[in-house]
């Protein structure tokens, strides 16, 4: 048992100790996931128990189904399983099992990203349900098994009213590909090193052309492990505790990068290299809360805790690709090893409390206050991995690795990084006449990063860090990525040298109010503002009014109607665009600025997180039942966003119409039909930097960002769904049929004053200057099912489900070919571009 | 390993479940003996989304049995405002028509609550502590308003509908029902959730799965589901309800966390960090990147790389070049910055870097 392991034990001994006096809860309210268990074969986890309408629907008195009050169908129940008693118990329960074969490409990532089937037996479904009539104790366990990385486990167990207890053990699939070639030993732990006949920062290009080729295939994928434990109920009058504690273990690989500098400027030279990270994640999520729920007053307490665990802090990897220093001269040394920092161990804490009061005039009030904390204390590593030397022969941009390759070398030991959250929340809600309606609601959400890292080197009492593992300061004289002061050679150099720690602080108000027009219609007029406080951003102040008009009908031909329609306008204050000064080194007392230094970006660039914006966004829902059993909803909805930017994000809008017409005439028979458009655009502008003049000047339409650079691009989707399902019972067999096609593609066209404004690389190709071309996703999936019910109790399924799918992404074109450019190794083809796949199988059904 | 690690946790859960579960127990096993003094008076439904919230304007503190469980015989039958003369009648009288209705009704949890508190008492009034005083419309069945009708074309307002659930399910996860954008948009809890039958494994849903529920309304946001890269949604894996409390909540996309980024560390908690070097649109907010809904890019971006980084970066050098297909890897100048994961090739800790060296995300 591993240390977490325990602790979870510990924790949940503790809270049951600490809970089972006072009972407990699953804090619902509070945490997320675990709500569905479902599987690729049955996403709902309810199909087994939903097999055989009840013939005589929901009632005697009327025929057909009823609706919700919107007009949504309810549709017709199920046939009630037998149930039957013992002693004082009552119980029901099903076990559907089978086999499923699988044929085709049944390996392509796009078949299999998140269902872990196989060719074998399965468990459908395992439900057993049990209560006592006469003390409302009860029992409940569901199961499913695809495979031993996707399944589940569930019990419940309690008192109606009184208590629960849930326990969970669950395992969920995520595969990332099918087609990667990773060509290093010990994919799937922290170190990756060259096949044999490679060698770290020194391999023959044939060599390592073999070695790509010979690469073997292999399947990168991350899988979840979850467990669980919850306990909720009464443990005074009005007074419910509740308390429950979780566990993730994710296992598994995923792509990575490791990058030896550029490639693209210098053929022969730098390297790029697709790696395979591990991922060893261990997560411990605790949570213990009150509530109490009165006739005036409500009130819930919740501690959230949330303990994140890497086992794997770093990833080496060795690159195998030769260096060369764009002097002539020989590298100080050879840079091939490379390192990478994972994700941290960090613990959060969360303390809520919220508070509401019933008020006169039909009101409400509630507060709520709630502080957190996230910290990580890692320790720190080294800056490089290097040993000897590194740098520029013949140049004095020379480092001895000894003086940066240990944590003697860093200012401080461990990390040390903490945010700390405060939210503060009010909210009032009246409803004085059956007529009229308004609410109120004030909100603030501060963060405090503390986090202060200084890159300072205590050996050398020099600033900033060795770049890219060394090997920009190997290929490029000077470019180490250190600032000395005291240095001429790097006294002038641009580094970062203080992690900035950014933090936000929102404040909302929100007013409200909606008029009931008559008993069938009801208009609302709402009012936001927003104040955004970011630190150490391009804006210190970003404010945003929204007005927010809807409308609720229920008078338009017996259906449902919600309009609704926004507007918002956000600014701020000015837009600094370089407002990093105290975390670089031009911050610093020493610093020479050379004349002629490059600009940090261009001022007309605007992030469009923080830019001016215009947003206008509509949304309309109509359910309109269709006689007493057809019913079409249809949705129309859209965004237009237009940005005041000369350089970034200019302006994106999307629109769609889905339209639904179901049709339940009665309990033997139901069918769906869906259709589904949307179209979004994307606009963004971007300037080229004139690397051949030496200016300092920022404004675009200057010497360093001249106009005839200016670059625009078009990124366009459009996406089409359409999908039929039908249920059709003869008697004892049930037919069942769906079918869905998604299909969308993505343009992207782009627009330049002159050739300045290409990738210099690129210039010498211009009869390679079309337009991208799409990009596809298509998908076609059928799926068939026949059940026959023997009996009351015994069933038989045969189902089948048939995929063709195509996909098209220019990111990964001759991939299939060739994974090795010059110095760059790609592991991953992509998903595939044509599969074909198909399942079929056979359950029998037993139920109690 | 992988095995040991999951058998470890499978058994450090069960240690602390039957630690709980005996503790629970016991606690009742004292609890029932005390039948002067019961805790809970209330015999009323749980549900997935917050147990036990109970504001009685059911007056059934009064009604005790003698283990301690509360009965129904003594409480008073939801209020109708339209039928204020109408008085309880009992189920056995409704059920006389609507047999079938009870048929359905008493596989739900609903009936088993409701009936274990009223076994007893022979005054089940498991029918009118919704429908409220069923003696006019069992007097005049058609008269519209008669009783406390939950269905399409009643006559029973939407307030009146939610205030009768809300009078045994406020509190807990329905703190903020009232000003939420649900209730603004005049929803009825029976919109969502059908509590005469059983059509769903849990939350007496008006579909077979909550994402087939929410899709009622949301059916494109269902659709996004459909693309290339999506959460373990359409699979079975996860539900609306994972991200977001549609009963309300303290932010406008009723997420179940104070922000969006703190939604997303309840499964991504590896990406909380903090970090020594971060990325100020990935510590703000990741919606800057992803759309958790689904999109035709890798991994949830909302644009192509390298785009997305290019409508920010306009730093010298590098991230400001127009890609064109020159750079793919079949055309003439191939080009990390467009190929395979682009940007991300090299800036491979692109959500914040904890190395020393990882300033711009490399290490």
């Amino acid at each position: 048992m591993t240390v977490n392991h325990a602790l979870i034990a510990l924790l949940g001994l503790g809270v049951g100790i600490a809970c089972a006096p006072a009972y407990a809860d699953s804090s619902d309210s509070a945490r997320v996931a675990d709500i569905q268990y479902g599987n690729g074969l049955d996403p709902s986890g309810f199909a087994a128990l939903s097999d055989q309408a009840d013939p005589v629907g929901m009632s005697w008195l009327h025929a057909g189904s009823l609706r919700s009050p919107s007009g949504i169908p309810y549709g017709f129940p199920a046939l009630p399983p037998p149930e039957h008693e013992q002693g004082e118990w009552r119980y029901s329960g099903l076990l559907s099992a089978g086999v499923i074969n699988l044929s085709g490409d049944d390996d392509a990532q796009l078949f299999r990203q998140y269902s872990d089937w196989g060719n074998g037996l399965v468990l459908g479904s395992l439900w057993f349900d049990a209560y006592r009539p006469d003390s409302g104790h009860y029992v409940d366990l569901r199961a499913s098994h695809l495979s031993e990385n996707d399944q589940f486990y569930r019990f419940r167990a309690g008192r109606y009213g009184r208590y629960k207890i849930e326990g969970f053990y669950r395992d969920m699939p995520h595969v990332v590909s099918t087609t990667a070639y990773p060509i290093w030993n010990g994919v799937g732990s922290d170190s990756l090193t060259l096949p044999e006949g490679l060698t770290p920062g020194a391999s023959d290009p044939a060599a390592i052309a073999a070695a790509v080729s010979a690469a073997p295939r292999s399947t990168i994928r991350v899988d979840r492990t979850r467990t669980g434990l919850s306990v909720e109920g009464n443990v005074a009058k009005r007074w419910i505790g509740y308390a429950a504690v979780s566990n993730e273990e994710r296992d598994g690989t995923r792509l990575w990068g490791g990058s030896m500098f550029f490639n693209y400027p210098f053929a022969d030279n730098g390297g790029i290299v697709e790696t395979v990270r591990p991922i060893d994640f261990t997560t411990t999520d605790l949570s213990v809360g009150a509530r109490f729920v009165g006739d005036l007053w409500q009130f819930n307490a919740v501690y959230s805790g949330s303990f994140f665990r890497n086992h794997k802090d770093s990833l080496d990897f060795e690159s195998p690709f030769i260096l060369s220093p764009v002097t002539g001269t020989p590298a100080a040394g050879a840079v091939g090893h490379g390192q990478f920092s994972l994700e941290p161990d960090n613990d959060a804490h969360n303390l809520r409390l919220e508070l509401s009061r019933r008020l006169p005039w039909n009101g409400q009030m509630s507060l709520t206050g709630a502080v957190g904390t996230m910290r990580q204390d890692e320790t720190l590593l080294a800056p490089v991995t290097c040993e000897g030397s590194i740098g520029v022969s013949g140049t004095p941009f020379v480092a001895d690795c000894a003086d940066w390759n240990s944590s003697a070398s860093l200012s401080q030991a461990t990390a040390d990084a903490r945010i700390d959250t405060l939210l503060l929340d009010a909210k009032f809600s009246f409803r004085p006449s059956a007529k009229f309606g308004w609410r109120a609601e004030l909100r603030h959400y501060g963060e405090d990063n503390k986090t202060d890292y200084l890159a300072y080197n205590p050996l050398t009492g020099e600033y900033g860090y060795i770049s890219e593992n060394g090997s920009q300061g190997s290929v490029v004289p000077g470019e180490m990525g250190i600032f000395d002061p005291n240095n001429p050679l790097y006294q002038s150099y641009f580094a970062h040298i203080r992690s900035t720690p950014y933090a936000t602080d929102k404040t909302n108000f929100d007013l409200g109010g909606d008029w009931r027009v008559n008993w069938q219609n009801t208009l609302s007029l709402s009012f936001g503002f927003e104040r955004r406080e970011p630190e150490y951003r391009e804006r210190s102040r970003v404010d945003e009014s929204r007005a927010t008009l809807a409308w609720v009908s229920r008078s338009i031909a017996d259906g449902s109607l919600r309009v609704s329609y926004e507007f918002a306008d956000r600014g701020g204050d000015s837009y600094d665009y370089f407002p990093y000064d105290a975390f670089y080194s031009t911050g610093i007392d020493g610093f020479v600025e050379e004349e002629g230094a490059s600009p940090f970006t261009v001022s007309a660039m605007r992030k469009y997180d923080l830019s001016d914006r215009r947003q206008h966004k509509f949304r309309g829902i109509f359910i309109h039942p269709v006689g007493l059993t057809g019913t079409v909803s249809t949705i129309l909805y859209g965004q237009y966003n237009d940005y005041s930017a000369r350089i970034g994000r200019q302006g994106d809008r999307n629109i769609g119409l889905t339209m639904q017409w179901d049709y339940q005439p009665a309990p033997y028979f139901s069918m769906g039909v869906y259709a589904g458009a949307e179209v979004g655009e994307l606009n963004i502008a971007n300037v080229s930097d004139n690397e051949g003049v030496v200016s300092s000047d920022p404004d675009l339409g200057g010497d360093k960002y001249p106009l005839e650079n200016v670059w625009k691009e078009t990124s366009q989707t459009q996406d089409l769904n359409f999908g039929l399902n039908l249920v059709r019972d003869f008697g004892r067999t049930r037919v069942d049929a769906a079918y869905s096609f998604v299909y969308t593609r993505g343009e992207i066209a782009y627009d330049y004053a002159s050739l300045g404004a290409i990738a210099s690389n690129q210039q010498a190709y211009p009869g390679e200057f079309s337009a991208y071309p799409d990009t596809h996703y298509r998908v076609h999936s059928v799926d068939l099912g026949i059940t026959r019910n023997f009996s009351q109790r015994f069933a038989a399924r045969l189902f089948g489900r048939y995929e063709v799918g195509d996909f098209d992404d220019w990111h990964y074109l001759g991939f299939e070919d060739a994974r090795l450019y010059d110095h760059r190794i790609y592991t991953d083809e992509g998903p595939s571009r044509h599969y074909e796949a198909s399942l079929v199988g056979v359950m029998l059904q037993f139920k109690l | 390993m992988k095995r040991a690690g999951r058998w470890a946790s499978a058994a450090a859960t069960l240690l602390a479940s039957a630690a709980m579960l005996v503790g629970a127990i016991t606690v009742h096993a004292q609890d029932d003996a005390d039948s002067a003094a019961p805790s809970n008076p209330h015999k009323l439904p749980e549900t997935d989304m917050g147990v036990g919230a109970m504001r009685h304007y059911l007056d059934i503190e009064a009604g005790v049995d003698a283990t301690g469980a509360a009965s129904l015989a003594h409480a008073a039958a939801a209020r109708n405002p339209q039928a204020p003369d109408a008085i309880p009648i009992g189920s056995a009288t409704c059920v006389a028509c609507h047999s079938q209705e009870n048929l359905q009704f008493s596989h739900t949890i609903h009936a088993r609550a409701l009936h274990s508190g009223a076994l007893g008492s022979n005054a089940d009034r498991t029918c009118e502590s919704c429908h409220g005083p069923g003696s006019l419309h069992a007097a005049s069945p058609t008269v519209a308003g008669s009783i406390i009708a939950f269905t399409h074309g009643s006559a029973t307002p939407v307030e009146t509908q939610t205030e009768t659930c809300l009078g045994c399910h406020t509190g807990g996860a329905r703190q903020h029902w009232i000003g939420s954008i649900h209730e603004a948009r005049g929803l009825s809890c029976s919109d969502c959730h059908n509590p005469m039958a059983k059509m769903s494994p849990e939350g007496l849903l008006t579909k077979q799965s909550i994402s087939e529920t929410c899709a009622g309304c949301h059916r494109d946001v269902r659709a996004k589901f459909n693309r290339r890269s999506h959460m373990p949604l359409p699979e079975g894996q996860i539900s609306c309800v994972d991200c977001h409390n549609p009963h309300g909540s303290i932010t406008d996309p009723l997420l179940k966390t104070d922000t969006v980024n703190g939604t997303c560390y309840t499964c991504h908690a590896e990406k909380r960090g903090p970090l020594l070097f971060e990325h100020p649109p990935v510590r703000e907010n990741c919606l800057n990147c992803h759309d958790p809904h689904g999109s035709n890019q890798q991994t949830l971006l909302v644009a192509p790389l390298p785009m997305l980084c290019q409508q920010c970066h306009t730093m010298t050098r590098h991230p400001n070049d127009l890609q064109t297909p020159a750079g793919f890897g079949t055309g003439s100048a191939p080009d990390e910055r467009l190929m395979g994961r682009a940007c991300i090739s090299c800036h491979t800790n692109i959500h914040g870097s904890n190395n020393p060296s990882g300033a711009k995300f490399h290490k």
